[in-house]
């Protein structure tokens, strides 16, 4: 798993490749918390070269999520969401918590 | 029969994917398929390291492959201790995000991915999880 973050003026993109599972999960949860930490509570995931995400990815973004939405206005987008990442945060009913955008565009546009 | 050993840590999740990811492949099994057989396996073998074992590097997984009739049957045992997954109640996944609590989604993912999810102990033998897969199923 690697990842990289673009910080724009009114949100920060958060682009992830690989897998995100209980073995790499943990340095993406200290990702968000730093960056929420420093009072960032807007970002863009671009999930375009995750090639699987577990429960356990599932419940970080989640949670950060949680966090990010106690502040003001603060919320996570999800981009480039693949059909199988998609089915499985159906199944888990959390697509329903998360805005979802075919593009990182469109998504940090949304801020 | 396909059968393979992994230390019982986090990193050995994802060479168990590309293994299980493998042998679903060459059985028939659309990409939905396969990436439903490899989360199944994910989460299970994710749950023996946490539960099963309760922690990293305390023992191996074993992982058997077989196919069977339209389908395939991946069977994962540990030595660590019991583990049933019907003692695990579901998560109430449609609880406002605010009060979630989220125990059990793993098991959640494996008996709504999979056709047929049982478990049994073995003092000898120790834990076996076995995962049944039918195409299109």
């Amino acid at each position: 798993m690697e990842f990289s973050i673009t910080e724009y003026k009114h949100c920060d993109l958060i682009e992830i490749s690989g897998r995100i599972d209980s073995y790499t999960s943990p340095a993406i949860e200290e990702v968000l918390k730093a960056l929420m930490a420093d009072g960032h509570y807007k970002m863009v995931i671009d999930l375009k070269n995750v090639t699987y995400l577990s429960s356990s990815g599932m419940l970080t973004l989640v949670n950060a999520q949680k966090q990010c939405k106690r502040h003001n206005q603060g919320e996570i987008l999800l981009a480039h969401v693949s059909d199988q990442v998609l089915a499985s945060l159906g199944l888990a009913g959390f697509n329903q918590l998360f805005e979802i955008h075919d593009d990182v565009v469109t998504a940090v546009g949304k801020f | 029969m396909i059968s393979k050993s992994f230390p019982g840590n986090f990193q050995s999740l994802a060479p168990i994917s590309d293994f299980i990811v493998t042998q679903a492949k060459d059985a028939g099994f659309s990409p939905g398929d396969v990436y439903a057989i490899q989360t199944a396996v994910d989460e299970a073998c994710a749950n023996i390291i946490d539960h099963a074992y309760g922690g990293e590097d305390i023992g191996d997984i074993i992982i058997r492959v077989k196919e069977i009739q339209n389908g395939i049957q991946i069977i994962l045992i540990d030595d660590g201790e019991p583990f049933d997954p019907d003692e695990i109640p579901e998560p109430d996944i449609t609880s406002p995000l605010e009060i979630r609590k989220e125990r059990g989604l793993g098991i959640f993912f494996m008996r709504q991915l999979m056709d047929k999810v049982t478990f049994d102990f073995s003092k000898t033998k120790g834990n076996s999880l076995t995962l049944v897969k039918y195409r299109g199923g």
